[in-house]
């Protein structure tokens, strides 16, 4: 239905973000629950680098607070990571867009280092409990399953 | 270009280019955490998304007691019937103790020289279902499906058919979020009731342990002891089980014991819980809702070393 000229309906991307909060956040056994990739940043940065007029920061930003709620963490926290990693897609997406999946992974696996460290340094800053090496199992995972997301989401629009 | 098209007669934030939207969204999160830190800003925007939230909690906690149903659904004629003859005995068990208690009560109002019976000390309990769970080893919290306008309240003492569950660390307009005694930042006054040694149970994040770092290695603790809330602190009544002791251990080369305990509520399995109201007039009640609300965050975990004013 969306040819290479219309631009990617605002309510998909919202309706797939949502979708992919919901599976994120699935409660789950411990030794999975650490193994679990980060689906709505995936989500969130697929749209950033494949539609980013109509993803855009705004998508970030709420998907990251809603993250916050929904989590228990500090209000604000997972916003900024968000918004900043949302940001550097959208800058950078022209750039990302064009490069074979292997590359692309490539760059989510820092951007998804990047996030991590950030949400571990406001952790530390605000005297919370920073946490083992377990927070920072999803990000090889993300990298991973980047592909996969690509392929799930390229199927409900027509990526240009 | 395509994507500028709009922006000529729709002023929106879209139109922003994208870095200073993000200033914008950055310094937005920013504020959010700085409210966050203080008490009671945090609190109420808290409250405006935790009503937005719920819904999706719902969903997110669905597969979970979908499967629980189904199983139930399929369970069969035997199995049922097992249980029954199970429940029926318990209750026949349960009746026989009640009763034994109430004589207990009645000698002991006796023997105290009071005339009058005390109001009882549960006013009033309420049923809620657990809507989603988090057993991380960071948080331990349930997101039950009643709050504020069910007329639950901060600190509110939370149980279940075996024990004590937690506290109610967050309200809001429909759902509240329960911070059980298995929570890192959770801390329980207790008392050993063989020995009337008391203490503070801490959570560790595992929901099957917890710890009392806080005991002597003279102090009388031993494996298999159990442990009741004291009442100190002014959050929980007195004499709600706990847990067991599971583990006692002295270091000669440390002044604390090595004290853990396994609680005695259903942690990481109870379904139902039951909120619970006290009689203001009773001598062992926790402090009023008010003096509990007007706390700050976590009041447990900073014991409250005054009693609190009467209301």
């Amino acid at each position: 239905m969306y040819t290479a000229a219309t631009r990617e309906s605002p309510l998909l991307v919202w309706i797939t973000v949502l979708i992919a909060l919901v599976l994120t956040l699935l409660p789950l056994p411990e030794w999975l629950a650490a193994l679990w990739p980060n689906l709505v940043l995936l989500t969130v940065l697929y749209w950033s680098t494949m539609a980013p007029a109509a993803g855009g920061m705004l998508v970030g930003f709420v998907a990251g607070l809603a993250f916050d709620v929904l989590s228990g963490a500090q209000l604000g926290q997972h916003a900024l990571a968000f918004s900043l990693l949302t940001y550097g897609a959208i800058k950078l997406h022209l750039l990302t867009r064009a490069k074979p999946l292997f590359e692309q992974a490539i760059f989510v696996l820092l951007a998804l280092l990047a996030y991590e460290a950030l949400l571990w340094a406001i952790d530390g800053v605000s005297d919370r409990g920073t946490g083992g090496w377990a927070r920072w199992m999803h990000v090889p995972v993300g990298a991973i399953l980047w592909p996969v997301v690509v392929g799930l989401l390229g199927r409900l629009h027509a990526p240009r | 270009m395509a994507l500028g098209g709009g922006a000529m007669n729709r002023p929106s934030a879209r139109d922003l280019a994208p870095g200073p939207r993000c200033f914008v969204f950055a310094m937005l999160s920013l504020a959010l955490m700085y409210f966050d830190q203080r008490d009671g800003w945090g609190e109420r925007i808290r409250y405006g998304l935790a009503a937005v939230a719920y819904p999706i909690q719902v969903t997110i906690g669905s597969p979970g007691r979908m499967w629980a149903a189904t199983r139930e659904y399929f369970r069969s004629r035997s199995e049922l019937r097992e249980e029954n003859r199970h429940l029926r005995e318990q209750g026949r068990e349960l009746a026989l103790r009640a009763m034994r208690l109430e004589a207990l009560e009645a000698e002991n109002l006796r023997l105290r020289g009071l005339h009058e019976a005390l109001p009882p000390l549960v006013e009033r309990s309420r049923i809620v279902n657990v809507v989603n769970a988090d057993l991380g080893r960071l948080r331990q919290r349930l997101i039950i499906d009643a709050g504020e306008n069910d007329g639950l309240y901060r600190s509110q003492a939370v149980i279940d058919a075996r024990g004590l569950m937690g506290q109610l660390a967050r309200v809001g307009p429909w759902s509240g979020e329960v911070m059980l005694i298995t929570d890192p930042e959770a801390a329980v006054p207790v008392e050993v009731v063989r020995s009337g040694v008391r203490s503070i149970a801490v959570g560790t994040g595992a929901a099957d342990e917890l710890e009392l770092p806080l005991l002597p290695a003279t102090a009388d603790v031993r494996a298999g002891d159990l442990l009741v809330t004291s009442g100190l602190g002014g959050v929980f009544p007195p004499g709600i089980p706990v847990g067991t002791v599971t583990e006692s251990r002295r270091d000669p080369d440390e002044l604390l014991a090595v004290v853990r305990a396994r609680p005695a509520a259903a942690i990481d399995s109870s379904r139902q819980l039951m909120m619970l109201w006290f009689s203001r007039s009773h001598p062992s009640a926790p402090a009023s809702p008010e003096v509990l609300g007007a706390l700050p965050e976590a009041p447990v975990a900073q014991p409250v070393t005054r009693p609190p004013e009467a209301h």
